[in-house]
């Protein structure tokens, strides 16, 4: 994950100050860590080691954001999510040791917004925290979304690539937009599928694979490696501006 | 005045609420009107107890002085002079103080009674004298107060206190029984489930008055030596003639009478392949099993000589027959194998001689089989040549040549003496159903004697002139040839029935073995290649018999055989099954080797065997090629089927290491990445505690390794291991001051005189580094303690932390390395400590064994065997220094 672009990154990290961080994980070492560079950050940290605990402290301190290691003593971090979406929210960054895409796949169903997995290095967990505090309501949004290569303006449905304009079909702008609209954050297949085609799908994640693979073609300039349009392999997608 | 009452609750084990019992008792009378006196109650400061005591009136104890200490003791005086109706008088087997009037206080008591007051009192399992050194067998705790059984048998009411040993050990668990310090190593041991519940059956046994009974048993059961005869034996002798239920039941009613062994014993007879009934046989067998009895089957050639012999070998005392059902003419000519029996037991042994009352047909009478007189046949023949040729057995023939001697004469005289009314061919007639009669019994021989008898007998007697072997008349001469030639060929023809009908029967006993073979193989149970082999050997009399199987890879693999391979170039054999004394190992040891299927030979050592011998092995070898297939189908499928398990276990190892190791690392990495982030920065102090936390998790991940590295070496028995004797406060202190800071809340608990242990001190330094490690990760704030004590030969070691516990039906899965599922890391789930503990532990000969903590947390309980004082070699050398304080490592 690189820095974002100079310009804006002053602004989110003025954004992310202050806001409350609330880390569920069993593992004490990883809190200390945590705690410390999330401070240096300018958030405001708690921490519980139990996840009856930390739903206790999601209810009372109502945290901006909760980073939930899955593997917990007691109740296990995917009822957690459950728990959480009762009633709130809040934007949960999953930190799971699990590789297996099951449970991943498992904990983004229940709710969560986003995983990372362990070991992760501490700017790439700082990139996903703004991405998922940005996604929470603050006022009026840009509609301009511009990169190095391309240019997509929300409001006009236009996009333009080195000057030119972009043709998407109907699907493509669609799946563009979710994707854009929520900028470094894990869109999963069955969001998207619901999303871009109605409620009726959630499993023909072929459809998606098509469809990423023409909008690269368009806007990404080596679309076999693609820059801003990532896969998250068995998981979703994700827009990295 | 009427003696007073003693009424006495009995408890198994402390704790199980006998005080409670005698305190609520106590109440109830005193609600009913009762005047009672609480003389002495020790509620071992047990609140529920103390809580029974309501508004009983408690009679103030009396302080005794001894040497400079006061105690209290139950005022007896007082209690005497206040003469309540029953006086409630706890712990019977208390020994009062020296200089107290009585010794006991089931002295006191028997006072009391005598004053005509009523007592109810409390004792406890332990305190039996008779029980004494039961108990201390059971829990290793010496007891030296004890009451004899005859005061409390004499008890009017004996009231058993009983309690699950798992409801007790909740409230030991609770600290309902003692307070949390309390326990220790010894009193942790007296609570284990197993000593409850043999010291429970005990206290029942012994209100049944059944212990005498069943004491033998206990102390088999719990290893306890003592002056106990040896076991007696009751031989049984089985023929699976009817009736036979009979005998097997009555032997084992004396068994039991006797806590005797039954053995029940089969004699085959030498060259019979099988019994005459083995349908009653194989119904004994089945209840000698069900009634305990061990079965044993021999080949001998008489079967009393072998049935005492057998009983001899068993060191019995007793041997059961079967009551003859036999003609005595019968018994006559065969003998009598009770008397047999009795004449070859010679005394040392007590013969019984049952009555059945199934009488079955006289072949099949109880002595049936085991009478089967041996039927000597030549090796060297087959079956009709052998029959025809062989003599009948030599009993046989002296009965024939016995009933000769007697019939003739006697038939003569007759003959003589009525010589008005008969003739020669009268004479020869009589004389020819004689030679019938011999021909039967005794076969070909004694019949060609008789007829020569016969003839010389008609020619002197008969023939005129009398009295001369002379003879007048032609006709007779005729008469006299005539007869020999009809005797003969009498003879002849009834004695090839008489053998037709046992080559029939031996027919009949190869068809049985081969379907008893048969049945071995369709049996799922086990493998019936040594089964078959024990066939073979009985039933062609073989030294030794072996199935050789073709090494698959011939020269090969990688085992070499010192003997040279001859003849067969470089072919290896290994054994599939062998029986015998010293089995061949390879065909050419063999005196006979027929091959079974391609790769594998039956290999037999003994005398050579016959065409028709051969021939029935072909019948064995076609069976055996068939369990030899099986055998190694299910070889095949067995090892395919753990193949896939050790692959399932290996991948699931896989991710619970990868996931434990990637624990430590995501802190590592989470805090050096933040180090190098430029979007952070730190004050000096969240700088230091970043690199900490990197060193720590660094410990930590190669302290994983290091434990991996040791459960891989555990798991392939590579572990060295030194032995010697250790002072267990040394190995603690090491194991503190390793642990550093981390431990210093740690307390420590160990007797200076503790005995050594004989262990390797670096293993279990490193199992107890892993104890108070989990302990401390699991000790919610309180400090883990470590405690020793001495216990019945052993040395107890336990961790004792104050954290959440595990519960009862996790115990065993905290002990298996990486037993979590996913990544859930709970109490069940400390990745390898325990494991790589336990397997320290039990590599140095001890047990490590999971506890609760009274009041709540677990206890891990070390058990190694202490070394005995005269083994002591490396008794702490003065000059070295004492033992020394096993805090002091530590503090420094």
């Amino acid at each position: 994950m690189t820095v974002p672009p100079s310009g804006s990154a002053l602004a989110s990290q003025d954004r992310d100050a202050g806001a409350r961080v609330l880390i569920v994980d069993d593992d004490i070492a990883l809190l200390r860590a945590l705690r410390v560079s999330l401070k240096a950050r300018g958030y405001e940290v708690l921490a519980a080691r139990r996840g009856e605990e930390g739903l206790e402290l999601a209810a009372e301190r109502r945290p901006d954001v909760i980073l939930l290691d899955l593997g917990l003593p007691g109740i296990d971090g995917i009822e957690v999510v459950r728990g959480l979406r009762g009633w709130s929210s809040v934007p949960i960054i999953v930190l799971s040791a699990r590789h297996q895409s099951v449970s991943k796949v498992e904990a983004l169903d229940a709710g969560a917004d986003d995983y990372v997995t362990k070991p992760f290095g501490m700017d790439e967990l700082l990139a996903r925290l703004r991405a998922a505090l940005r996604r929470t309501p603050s006022g009026p949004e840009d509609p301009r979304v511009e990169t190095e290569e391309f240019v997509i303006d929300l409001a006009t449905k236009q996009v333009s690539k080195a000057g030119a304009d972009v043709h998407l079909t109907p699907k493509e702008w669609d799946i563009v937009e979710v994707l854009v609209r929520n900028p470094g954050r894990l869109v999963s297949q069955r969001q998207l599928l619901h999303d871009v085609w109605g409620p009726e799908y959630g499993t023909e994640t072929e459809y998606l694979r098509v469809l990423m693979a023409r909008v690269r073609r368009k806007l990404e300039s080596d679309p076999s490696r693609p820059r801003y349009f990532r896969t998250e392999s068995g998981m979703g997608y994700r827009f990295v501006p | 005045m009427a003696r007073g009452k003693l009424r006495l609750y009995l408890g198994a084990a402390p704790g199980v609420g006998k005080t409670y019992a005698m305190l609520n008792e106590g109440w109830r009378r005193k609600e009913r009107g009762t005047d009672v006196v609480v003389g002495w109650v020790d509620t071992h400061g047990r609140p529920q107890t103390e809580a029974q005591l309501r508004d009983l009136e408690v009679l103030p104890r009396k302080p005794v002085a001894y040497r400079d200490q006061t105690f209290e003791e139950l005022d007896l005086d007082a209690l005497l002079a206040r003469h309540p109706e029953l006086a409630l008088v706890d712990e019977l087997a208390h020994t009062n103080v020296p200089g107290s009037r009585n010794a006991k206080r089931w002295q006191d008591v028997e006072e009391l009674l005598d004053a005509g007051i009523n007592v109810i009192s409390t004792v406890n399992l332990q305190h039996l004298e008779s029980l004494n050194d039961v108990v201390q067998g059971i829990t290793g705790v010496v007891q030296r107060e004890t009451v004899p059984d005859g005061v409390v048998r004499s008890a009017d009411q004996i009231e058993l206190i009983d309690m699950a040993p798992e409801a007790l050990q909740r409230r030991l668990a609770h600290g309902n029984v003692y307070p949390p310090e309390r326990i220790d190593a010894a009193l942790g041991n007296y609570f284990r489930t197993g000593n409850l519940t043999a010291l429970r059956e005990l206290a029942l046994l012994w209100l049944a008055d059944r212990v005498d009974e069943e004491l033998h048993d206990y102390r088999e059961r719990h290893g306890i030596a003592g002056p106990w005869e040896t076991k007696e034996r009751v031989v049984v002798s089985l023929t699976g003639a009817p009736g036979g239920a009979v005998l097997v039941r009555r032997a084992a009613r004396m068994a039991m009478r006797t806590k005797a062994e039954l053995v029940g014993v089969h004699v085959r007879a030498e060259d019979a392949l099988t019994g005459p009934s083995s349908e009653g046989l194989i119904k004994n067998r089945a209840l000698l099993d069900e009634l305990g009895g061990r079965y044993v089957e021999v080949v001998g050639a008489a079967v009393a000589p072998t049935l005492v012999q057998v009983a001899r070998a068993e060191s019995a005392t007793q041997l059961v027959l079967g009551a003859t059902h036999r003609s005595r003419l019968t018994e006559f000519v065969r003998g009598s194998v009770v008397n047999s029996v009795i004449r070859a037991s010679g005394g040392s042994l007590d013969v019984h001689v049952i009555a059945t009352d199934e009488r079955g047909p006289e072949s099949d009478g109880p002595e049936g089989a085991i009478d089967a007189t041996p039927r000597r046949r030549s090796r060297r023949h087959g079956y009709l040549a052998r029959a025809l040729t062989s003599p009948l057995p030599v009993r046989r023939q002296i009965g024939a040549v016995i009933v000769g001697l007697v019939g003739f004469p006697l038939a003569t005289l007759l003959l003589a003496a009525n010589r008005a009314h008969i003739d020669l061919s009268t004479a020869l007639s009589t004389y020819l159903i004689l030679v019938m009669a011999v021909a039967i019994i005794g076969g070909m021989g004694p019949a060609a004697l008789a007829a020569v008898a016969g003839f010389l007998l008609s020619n002197y007697f008969f023939a005129p002139p009398i009295h001369t072997l002379t003879i007048a008349d032609t006709r007779d001469i005729v008469a006299l040839l005539v007869f020999l030639v009809v005797a003969g060929g009498v003879s002849t023809l009834v004695n090839l029935s008489v053998r037709r009908s046992s080559i029939a029967a031996q027919a009949r006993a190869d068809a049985h073995m081969l379907a008893r073979v048969a049945g071995r193989l369709v049996s799922p149970l086990g493998n019936p290649l040594p089964d078959l082999l024990e066939d073979l050997l009985v039933a062609f009399r073989l030294e030794a018999a072996a199935i050789l199987r073709r090494h698959p890879e011939g020269e090969a693999g990688g085992r070499a055989d010192p003997r040279p391979a001859s003849g067969t170039g470089f072919v290896r054999w290994d054994s599939a099954a062998a029986v015998g004394s010293d089995p061949p190992r390879t065909p050419e040891e063999a005196s006979v080797a027929i091959p079974i299927a391609d790769t594998a030979v039956l290999a037999l050592r003994g005398p050579e065997l016959s065409g028709e011998d051969r021939e029935i092995l072909a019948g064995f070898t076609a069976q055996m090629a068939v369990a030899l297939d099986s055998q190694r189908l299910q070889a095949e499928a067995a090892d395919a089927d753990s193949l896939a398990r050790a692959n399932d276990r290996l991948s699931a190892l896989l991710a619970a290491v990868s996931h434990d190791l990637r624990t430590p690392l995501a802190s590592i990495k989470a805090a050096s990445s933040s180090l190098l982030s430029e979007q952070l920065q730190f004050d000096p102090e969240e700088t230091e505690t970043l690199v900490r936390t990197i060193d720590d998790e660094s410990d930590r991940l190669s302290a994983m390794v290091e434990n991996l590295l040791d459960m891989s070496r555990l798991q392939t028995g590579s572990m060295e291991i030194r032995d010697r004797a250790v002072d267990i406060g040394e190995v603690v202190s090491s194991v503190l001051a390793e642990l550093g800071p981390r431990a210093d809340g740690v307390g420590v608990d160990i007797p200076e005189d503790l005995p050594l242990v004989r262990t390797d001190p670096v293993l279990l330094e490193r199992a107890v580094a892993n104890l108070v490690d989990n302990a401390l990760v699991h000790a919610e704030g309180a400090s883990p303690r470590i405690e020793a004590g001495a216990v019945a030969g052993r040395v107890d070691l336990r961790v004792v932390d104050r954290g959440p516990g595990i519960p009862p039906e996790d115990r065993e899965l905290v002990f298996r390395p990486f037993q979590r599922s996913g990544d859930t890391a709970s109490r069940v789930g400390v990745g390898l400590g325990l494991a790589v503990a336990r397997g320290f532990v039990e590599a140095v000969d001890g047990d490590l064994d999971l506890e609760d903590t009274p009041g709540g947390g677990a206890t891990l309980v070390v058990r190694l065997p202490a070394v005995t004082p005269p083994e002591t070699g490396a008794e702490p050398d003065p000059a070295i220094g004492a033992p020394a304080d096993p805090l002091e490592g530590r503090s420094a």
